[in-house]
């Protein structure tokens, strides 16, 4: 009884109506979640309280600064330098929405409910990317604001009607939605909590001195990294003094976010797309 | 379920599946029929997970195919509603509550709210629907795997090692669940390492050993093969002495002689 055997039927395998019952599983999943609400509120925290201490310690010493440091103010950039923080926790949140899935196993329960790799994937990094930018907006804008209501002591605010403002706000907080993407991706490659996590922080910070030691050489090293791309995205006078030459054009620096985003998700779908 | 027409609940034909330079199974067939409970079992290593890692679509064969109704795994537009699979217990998000795990996995493939709720009453979780799954005792996450199995009311059930961690009433409540699953015409494949339970609960035996088939018979077939008054057991480890990998006292007292075991 176990010999006569039909050949494998060749049946359409995509079918994109599995995509919308996806998004809501994943929806559910990430709510669920312990971890992703510690992340958002870290990264809500982080954000508007080290963004706060920024601007509270210029109004402080307004009087008494540097014309030189008077000019580095960036009523819009100060404010939101609490995203160098933020993103980090944005970044932990993207690798957990995908790193747990592989630590517990549940991903064996996951890929016997929804065993298209494809459509899975692209529903996961759709429900945290939308997730996620609503997180990093939320926080972008709160930030802004409470950093103006601040500022109007010293007369140092700015309405987010003047130029480029707007673009600034809207930019930090898609560059943090961003940095929770690469993570994500990570996470998806790596299959590790901690190494994703370490490998997301080298990315951010570390890349820094190690670009810079192509200085002699080429800007661009600079250019391509994520720390300055932010520089050039979220704030509104542009950079001053020997640290300019490291900040892209503002074109460049939205290319940098979807470079990022392109590579880092393809190498999640590359490694997710794998048995697991 | 017109039997006659439709394909086998659950086919493997010539499945291979090499880790290296390992072969952990080798050209492997066989077919599982509704309305019985069938027992899958062979010594460690014999590639009983690995089996039901690829009838899953969750190992890639290297040679071979596994047919859920006549279709990949991979290709069933919701396998919930077709297969419901019980791996680990341990496959779950420990900060995640019942009822979330459970919902999560509805969504997925469309299936209506209620289940959740009927899936909960049935393994009794409604209790402890709230509570988040890293504090349940192994029995109950056993019972929260079982619930998410029967979530999408499949026609066929891959029910891994489903017994580990149960209590003596939780064993009779898996017993008495798998037996009326398979009285209601479903088909349910159980790997197991329990030749006793296996004893009270399979109908159908298929035995592997080394990556290959060593018996796919009934289980009364199994036992008479083995001589008279032979146990289970007796059969069983006259059957695998030949391709057990992993012994911790090598004395082979019994018969090494697979051969003389029917095939049906």
């Amino acid at each position: 009884m176990t010999t006569a055997s039909a050949p494998i039927p060749t049946t359409p395998a995509s079918r994109g109506a599995a995509l919308p019952a996806l998004l809501r599983s994943e929806w559910i999943k990430l709510r669920a979640q312990r971890s992703t609400f510690i992340a958002a509120a870290a990264a809500l925290i982080l954000g508007l309280g080290v963004g706060l201490l920024d601007v509270l310690s210029v109004t402080g010493h307004w009087a008494t600064m540097s014309a030189a440091d008077r000019a580095g103010f960036d009523p819009v950039g100060d404010p939101l330098s609490g995203f160098q923080f933020g993103e980090l926790a944005l970044g932990a949140l993207g690798v957990l929405a995908v790193s747990t899935e592989y630590a517990t196993g549940m991903i064996r329960t996951t890929l016997t409910a929804a065993p298209r790799r494809t459509v899975l994937y692209t529903a996961k990094a759709l429900a945290l990317g939308v997730f996620a930018l609503l997180v990093s907006e939320l926080c972008a804008f709160s930030a802004f604001l409470l950093g103006q209501l601040v500022l109007r002591r010293e007369h140092l605010n700015v309405p987010v009607t003047d130029a480029h403002v707007l673009r600034a706000v809207t930019c930090a907080g898609l560059y943090a939605a961003v940095v929770a993407m690469v993570g994500f991706g990570l996470g998806a490659l790596l299959r590790h909590t901690a190494a994703a996590i370490c490998a997301m922080f080298a990315l951010v910070f570390l890349a820094y001195p190690l670009a810079r030691t192509f200085e002699g050489a080429s800007y661009l090293p600079d250019h391509l990294l994520l720390i300055n791309a932010a520089s050039a995205l979220a704030t509104v006078h542009p950079p001053a003094g020997p640290h300019a030459a490291r900040v892209p054009s503002f074109g460049f620096a939205l290319f940098d976010l979807a470079l990022y985003l392109a590579v880092f998700l393809g190498f999640g779908a590359w490694r997710a797309t794998r048995d697991a | 379920m017109n039997a006659s027409t439709n394909p086998p609940p659950i086919e493997v034909h010539a499945l291979t599946r090499r880790f290296g330079a390992t072969t952990a199974v080798d050209g492997l067939s066989f077919r599982v029929e509704p309305g019985r409970i069938t027992g899958f079992l062979g010594p460690n290593g014999a590639g009983k997970s690995t089996t039901l890692r690829m009838i899953l679509g969750l190992d890639t064969p290297n040679a071979g195919h596994a047919l859920i109704n006549g279709r990949p795994f991979r290709s069933l537009p919701r396998p919930l509603r077709e297969v419901g699979a019980l791996l680990d217990a341990a496959a779950l998000h420990p900060s995640r509550r019942a009822r979330d795990h459970l919902a999560w996995l509805a969504a997925s493939n469309r299936l209506p709210a209620g289940r959740v709720r009927h899936v909960l009453e049935l393994t009794g979780l409604a209790g402890v629907a709230g509570k988040r799954a890293g504090s349940f005792s192994l029995g109950m996450r056993q019972r929260l795997g079982i619930a998410a199995a029967l979530l999408g009311d499949p026609g066929v059930l891959l029910l891994d090692e489903p017994v580990n961690g149960l209590d003596p009433e939780g064993v009779l409540w898996m017993r008495t669940l798998m037996k009326s699953l398979a009285a209601e015409g479903r088909t349910v494949l159980v790997s197991s390492h329990l030749i006793s339970e296996m004893a009270l609960t399979a109908d159908h035996l298929i035995v592997i050993g080394r990556g290959r088939l060593l018996a796919d018979t009934g289980v009364r077939e199994f036992i008479r093969a083995a001589g008279p008054g032979a146990s289970l057991e007796d059969a069983y480890m006259r059957l695998t002495a030949a391709s057990v990998e992993y012994r911790a006292n090598p004395n082979p007292a019994a018969d090494p002689n697979p051969a003389s075991t029917s095939r049906s």
